[in-house]
């Protein structure tokens, strides 16, 4: 079974309003590394959240379909249950902090201390998070103190100490310097394989780091899903991000038939360099 | 111990970091302490109430929280003093007048002052001694550990951590503001006017954040279970369990004995 | 004859603490019709040079000054009139109910007839792209089209000077091209603009110039080509060499800041300018 299922998902805010996700239809399983992708509102931040359970609420409902985690719609799943299953990291550090701790630490140990766990247990899960978050020289500092990317990896720290089996982030590095943004990347590197991590975003470089299956959502519709390959090969991805430079250029030098028009576009400077090096060679210049 | 080993220079807190004996004390047998005083300073004549604010000054000096403990003190009630004086000593009549060079004064008056000055010193010194020598992290797990519903003990610490954060987006918002030309330094009539370009802001951010604290809180748990895990409880020891179990018995007799003996 | 700067900083320096500079002996003129970025790491002082030029801040040593003229005696609400500055937070500055009311809010504050100050509503709106949600409550609009709410709101007062703090975060394709558009138009119209950014993409698009900050002093001025063909000058500020710059400067080939500069040299004369279209 899949850990999360959309099914054929139809929502609106207003309900005479347009529909924001019109019609959405995949799975995501266990362990997986997704990237949700989307030009400016095109609705990636609203199915974060209906991933992550924080929709439907209120008076927010699906129009049509519905999404079910580990096969039960979130309403059927009880709170303490919805904490280990999915969380979700939005877009403003502060907003991310729950304005019950003084210190780093206790924010990282809040989540797990609500759980009422063992005292032992609590502490090694707040140990753990510290160490992959790279928080222990701020432990004792307070976490409305620290940088935007500082709290953004405070609560990427706090969301894992639930020990979650899947995290969403919504666009976690944008509003990063590249220091910060490199720093979270190598701190999602260090994520435990089998956490299943979404991450939702404008930009496409930072997911691409990352993730292994992207789905490109437009208009509320997905209408790619697939490898970083298929995503940069797609026409709406040049349409809607703009490529990265290096594959605006290769595909520009494919256009001129100066390069091979199989193979992957390169995203980095790392993949361009053998593709680009041998074209100097041939004396294309 | 994991709190603030500090206080946060950004918050205003009143804490002063030491690690004398009332530092060393439970939160909540401070709080008792706190309350009792509060009870006895209505409650006992005039000699009695000083008697405990002159205790509870001497207490906060001694404790460690020395100047900024005395400086609170001395300017809150200074001008309380002051304007008493002038409206019960000079003003209202009470009776009993007496001329003391310049000015017509009520002994009456003068002794109704000093006993709501003592009243408010009392309660002032007591209280100020509480958060001078309480870290308010050391509080909430006091309140956590001995089972205090969490959404009391959330009450008493967003406020103080949320409070910063929040003068500092009234502050952008005014910077913003006042760089889109808006005369936040002309005369009343045009302050007035910039008012809401200052509050809209400041009230529809404080909502959104409001509304997603919730779902932040939920995502971690909170209240999904009735009692929470606290790591690093203030100590709490059988004597001062029963010294507060005295405290609060003794808050009825006190009741009783002033209304008795009035 | 010289013409004077649209701004000039002679020597400015700054703390919020004493004892504690955050900006030290920093001088730098901008002229009319030029874009110039502002880069370095946070923490470098930007956000605080972005303070000292919109007057919210005054400079401890030093003048700034605008068409030649000293800044320091002037309220914020009158330096706003020549300079117009679009903050990272639309929120912090989005109170009324309706876009439209958005754009106005800024011309009101102008002595300016109402035909003018409808026709400056039309105009922002025209350049923000933002036709189609005039009367729809700002807050009720995706994040990108709120910034342009509050870009619109700062055109509507023509400012001389533009400073943009971070303006081309989270946009997709089509939203930076706008903007590229907008920064164009002002540069074409002999405005200035100062930009605030991150993203070395970007800033080699559109900037003319590079102001490079590091621990409070300005270590860098220089041309945009000059500075991204520098790799040691853009680690000295902390920024990134746009990725097709590192990689003509990797084949050396001569500097490249878009996809066109690079497919060019391979064959002179066919690439198409790159991803961001050349407005």
């Amino acid at each position: 079974m899949a850990l999360i299922s959309v099914e054929h998902l139809v929502f609106a805010y207003e309900s005479d309003g347009p529909a924001i996700l019109d019609g959405l239809s995949f799975e995501i399983e266990a362990g997986e590394r997704l990237a949700i992708l989307g030009g400016n509102g095109s609705g990636k931040s609203t199915l974060a959240q209906w991933i992550a359970g924080w929709l439907p609420r209120g008076t927010h409902k699906a129009a049509a379909g519905s999404v079910l985690v580990q096969g039960r719609p979130w309403s059927e799943v009880p709170v303490r249950e919805r904490t280990e299953l999915v969380q979700f990291v939005g877009q403003l550090p502060m907003q991310q902090l729950s304005g019950f701790a003084f210190t780093v630490w206790d924010e990282v140990v809040f989540g797990p201390g609500n759980l009422a766990l063992p005292a032992e247990e609590v502490r090694r899960r707040a140990e753990e998070v510290i160490a992959i978050c790279h928080l222990d020289h701020l432990r004792d500092r307070d976490p409305f103190s620290l940088s935007g990317g500082e709290q953004q990896r405070l609560s990427i720290a706090a969301a894992l100490a639930m020990k979650p089996q899947a995290l969403v982030l919504d666009e976690p590095t944008g509003n990063f310097d590249p220091e910060s943004r490199d720093a979270l990347l190598t701190q999602m590197a260090g994520l435990p394989r089998d956490l299943t991590t979404i991450w939702c975003d404008v930009a496409l470089l930072p997911p691409m780091a990352l993730a292994t299956r992207f789905l490109l959502l437009d208009e509320g519709r997905i209408v790619l899903d697939g490898d970083a390959a298929t995503l940069l090969a797609h026409p709406r991805t040049r349409e809607i991000f703009g490529l990265p430079a290096v594959a605006e250029a290769a595909l520009q030098l494919r256009e001129q038939g100066l390069l091979p028009a199989e193979g992957p576009l390169p995203a980095t400077l790392e993949q361009a360099l053998p593709l680009f090096g041998g074209l100097a060679v041939e004396g294309h210049r | 111990m994991a709190v603030a080993r500090r206080a946060a220079p950004g918050h205003a807190l009143l804490y002063v970091p030491g690690d004398g004996f009332l530092y060393r004390l439970n939160p909540l047998t401070k709080l008792t302490l706190v309350l009792w005083v509060a009870v006895a300073a209505f409650m006992l004549p005039t000699a009695g109430t000083w008697a405990i604010a002159l205790f509870a000054f001497v207490t906060g000096v001694l404790a460690g929280a020395g100047k900024v403990f005395a400086r609170r003190l001395l300017f809150t009630l200074a001008p309380l003093a002051v304007a008493l004086f002038v409206v019960h000593g000079l003003l209202v009549d009470h009776g009993g007048r007496e001329t003391w060079g310049p000015l017509d004064i009520s002994h009456d008056g003068l002794a109704y002052m000093v006993r709501i000055i003592g009243r408010i010193a009392a309660l002032l010194s007591g209280s100020l001694v509480f958060v001078t020598t309480t870290h308010p992290a050391r509080l909430l797990k006091a309140l956590d550990s001995h089972g205090f519903s969490p959404g009391l003990a959330y009450v008493i610490a967003s406020p103080l951590l949320l409070l910063e954060p929040f003068s500092a987006r009234a502050r952008a918002i005014r910077e913003a503001q006042a760089a889109r030309g808006l005369d936040l330094d002309g005369n009343i009539p045009a302050r007035l006017r910039a008012f809401p370009a200052l509050l809209m802001p400041l009230v529809t951010l404080a909502l959104a954040d409001i509304d997603h604290r919730a779902q932040v809180l939920d995502g971690r748990g909170f209240r999904a279970c009735p009692r929470r895990t606290v790591l690093d409880a203030p100590a709490d020891s059988d004597g001062q369990k029963w010294f507060r179990r005295l405290l609060i018995a003794t808050i009825p007799l006190v009741i009783a004995g002033r209304l008795l003996w009035l | 004859m010289i013409p004077t700067a649209a701004l000039e900083l002679q020597q400015v320096s700054f703390s919020y603490v004493e004892g504690t500079p955050v900006l030290r002996d920093i001088g730098f003129s901008v002229a009319s019709g030029e874009v110039v970025a502002l880069v370095g790491r946070n923490g470098a002082g930007k956000s605080t040079l972005l303070r000292l030029l919109n007057g919210l801040l005054r400079p401890a040593d030093g003048r700034v000054l605008i068409d030649g003229a000293d800044i320091s005696e002037r309220k914020v609400s009158d330096i706003a009139r020549v300079i117009g500055t679009v903050f990272q937070a639309p929120e912090q500055q989005i109170f009324n109910v309706s876009v439209r009311a958005e754009l106005a809010f800024g011309p009101s504050q102008l002595p300016l007839s109402s035909e003018e100050r409808e026709a400056r509503v039309e105009e922002a709106m025209r350049r923000c792209g933002l036709g189609g949600c005039l009367d729809q409550h700002p807050l009720d609009l995706d994040q990108a089209t709120r910034r342009f709410v509050a870009i619109g709101s700062v055109l509507a007062t023509q400012p001389r000077i533009l400073l943009l703090d971070e303006a081309q975060r989270g946009l997709d394709r089509d939203r930076r091209e706008l903007l590229l558009r907008i920064v164009n138009q002002e540069r074409a119209a002999g405005n200035a603009v100062i930009l605030v950014c991150h993203d070395m993409e970007f800033v080699a698009a559109v900037a003319d110039r590079v102001l490079g900050l590091a621990d409070g002093r300005l270590l860098v001025d220089a041309q945009v080509g000059t500075f991204f063909a520098d790799a040691a000058a853009a680690r000295s500020v902390s920024v990134e060499q746009p990725q097709i710059t590192a990689l003509a400067q990797a084949l050396g080939l001569a500097t490249a800041l878009k996809p066109g500069d690079l497919v060019d040299q391979f064959s002179p004369g066919r690439g198409s300018g790159g991803a961001a279209k050349d407005t």
